[in-house]
């Protein structure tokens, strides 16, 4: 099985902005096993370009202010050379794999999953339309594992 | 008819700020402000909360620095219990502060600070940054990881993880320390040793270049405030702490101003006043009243303000550090200095207190109910020292908190720090990088912890505005 790291990062008490510990919480239940890592942080910081230096899947999961809140989606990201001035502010998802790359010489595949945010606001809870799409999210990363899973195994026996 | 250069947001710190500089109509610079724009309202948010879930929700605070709430909510929490902690709970307690000084500040020099310690403040942006510093210097980026790693990993034993762990509580802590996770803090010092000792060798080797920032940098009298251990042998000598102890005030010429304060009489010493421009409170000194009373916390106050750090490796460093100059260290430059020093002492001091006798004890919290209405707990953070105040109802429920944080007790020295940047280094009406960057790198010395929490896809790093007389746009500059 791949080595897979989820990283649901946010914080749980503005409002949407916790979606990402969320999801990982619920993931946990789901995929638990020694090779899938699930982390559940405040921000994305340095240190963790070596978690992601030692994975073969890398997923972040974090709130957007773009789109209609509830909407989500899922990219797939690697370093592109470009440096966020935010730098250790916080890194981006990119960002964060730049600084695995140059620092572990490791690129792992990675994919971004955004969801579109309704409040910031201070609150431990979510908005109702953004609970909603969580069970799907949580669904659609499963999955993405098992498939990346079948496919490491797949190219390592062909 | 004025003119206004603004810096929104400052990049590289911790939270959501930015920066003014008004200048005259010679077009030279008649002020300058730090505001705080991030409105958290956590003292208002937590009103109506039990007081037992006062640990964790203040921890919430900060990504950064959520130990240091943790230390000071659960400290608070102890007084309204009214309860003394085991001693080798209020031990566990200090490993983890200790181990949250080390990681934050490896943050602040390495991740934060490094690219303009490396490359000048009139280096190339493209390269003036963490990449940059892994191309140029793969040896410092790596100690930067490893170091911040060795406080984190003690946090994520100690506390079962990195980020907001939940493992001090009212009475005490937990869970007891296990022997084997005593032995692999134990053989992680040496390597951290290692490092910092030669990351400090680096940065001695460096210094002299940067004569000019450590003259003009937030270099300016003022008195300097922490917390100090008393010597427990009764010597009058007080030493560095992080965790418990007595409050101290120097001047800046390093006379005691006030000593042997106990922090539960903060309010006695320290007031708190509000500027319409900015979120962040600025406290001050009562006795010098406002604006006057300025004073600076964190690891240079910490290091002007003691007899000596207290373990072997870091005496040697702080003796070789305060002979920068005689008296206390003024330029809020040598922030970097201190807390590499701070970070050596950190480590040296976690290695000390695993191997007391009574660490491995299995008595680590203590029970009670709610005895007192007033509860003030007192630590010193990354950045400076920290208040958590709280009163409660007879059903244990929050009635009022009030918070003091590091970055607030620096607010005002920050601004004078800008002020006398600004005036130094800016000219004319056109933004330049090295000048901006000088005038953000002296807020990066203080390292402010703006309370970073809500983040997301889809915001602006930097943008910069010089507005002109009338209002017009005279110059501008994005960063992405």
């Amino acid at each position: 099985m791949a080595r897979t790291l989820v990283i649901g990062y946010g914080n749980p008490l503005r409002g949407d902005d916790g979606l990402g510990w969320r999801i990982v919480d619920r993931l946990a239940k789901m995929v638990a096993g020694e090779k899938t890592k699930i982390l559940a942080v405040h921000q994305l910081t340095p240190e963790l370009a070596e978690p992601i230096s030692a994975s073969d899947l890398v997923i972040f999961v974090d709130a957007s202010y773009q789109g209609e809140p509830g909407s989500w989606r899922c990219e797939a990201i690697a370093p592109n050379g470009e440096v966020s001035n935010a730098l250790a502010h916080y890194f981006t998802p990119v960002g964060l794999l730049g600084y695995a790359d140059a620092l572990f010489r490791a690129r792992p595949r990675s994919l971004l999953i955004s969801v579109a945010a309704l409040s910031f606001d201070c609150s431990d809870q979510l908005s109702s339309n953004i609970e909603a799409v969580i069970p799907d999210i949580v669904q659609y990363i499963g999955t993405q594992i098992s498939w990346f899973s079948q496919i490491s195994a797949h190219s390592a026996v062909t | 008819m004025p003119k206004e250069i603004l810096i929104d947001p400052v990049t590289r710190i911790e939270g959501h700020s930015k920066i003014t500089i008004q200048l005259n109509d010679s077009g030279e610079v008649e002020d300058a402000r730090f505001h705080v724009t991030q409105f958290r309202g956590f003292e208002k948010f937590c009103e109506g909360r039990p007081f037992t879930e006062m640990p964790s929700l203040t921890a919430r605070i900060c990504g950064i620095c959520p130990v240091s709430h943790l230390i000071a909510s659960a400290k608070a929490c102890d007084a309204l219990l009214a309860v003394r902690i085991p001693p080798t709970a209020a031990k566990l307690r200090q490993i983890m502060n200790l181990a949250q000084v080390v990681q934050s500040h490896a943050l602040s020099f390495f991740h934060l600070s490094s690219p303009d310690l490396l490359f000048g403040m009139d280096g190339d942006p493209a390269k003036r940054n963490i990449l940059g510093v892994v191309e140029a210097h793969p040896t410092l980026a790596r100690d930067g990881i490893a170091l911040r790693k060795f406080g984190q990993e003690i946090i994520a034993l100690l506390g079962g993880k990195r980020i907001h762990p939940a493992w001090a509580v009212p009475g005490g802590v937990s869970e007891p320390l296990t022997e084997d996770k005593r032995e692999k803090i134990l053989a992680s010092v040496p390597e951290a040793l290692l490092l910092i000792e030669r990351t400090l060798s680096w940065f001695k080797g460096v210094l002299e270049q940067f004569r000019e920032e450590i003259r003009m940098f937030g270099n300016f009298p003022s008195m300097f405030m922490a917390l100090v251990t008393p010597h427990p042998n009764g010597i009058h000598q007080a030493f560095l702490e992080h965790y418990d102890g007595v409050l101290r005030f120097v001047d800046a010429a390093g006379n005691i101003v006030l000593d042997q304060v106990d922090p539960l009489r903060y309010q006695d010493y320290i007031a708190e006043s509000v500027e319409p421009s900015s979120y962040l409170k600025s406290p001050y000194f009562k006795a010098q009243g406002y604006p006057d009373g300025i004073y600076r916390v964190g690891p240079l106050a910490r290091l002007n303000i003691i007899d000596r750090c207290g373990t072997p490796r870091a005496d040697q460093e702080w003796t070789e550090f305060r002979a920068l100059r005689r008296g206390v260290i003024l330029s809020s430059f040598h922030q970097h200095y201190a807390r590499l020093v701070e970070i050596l002492y950190g480590i040296e001091r976690i290695e000390q207190i695993l191997n007391e006798p009574d660490i491995l004890d299995q008595h680590v919290r203590a029970f009670a109910e709610p005895n007192q209405f007033e509860g003030i707990g007192v630590a010193e953070a990354p950045r400076g020292t920290l208040f958590h105040h709280y009163q409660i109802d007879e059903n244990g429920l929050i009635k009022s908190v009030n918070l003091i944080i590091a970055t607030g007790h620096n607010n005002l020295a920050m601004n004078r720090s800008v002020k006398q940047v600004a005036q130094h280094y800016v000219k004319g009406s056109h933004l330049q990088e090295g000048m901006l960057n000088r005038v953000e790198a002296v807020i990066r010395c203080f390292d402010p912890c703006l309370s970073c929490s809500t983040h997301a896809i889809g915001r602006m790093p930097l943008h910069i505005q010089l507005i002109g007389p009338e209002g017009e746009l005279l110059d501008e500059v994005k960063r992405n």
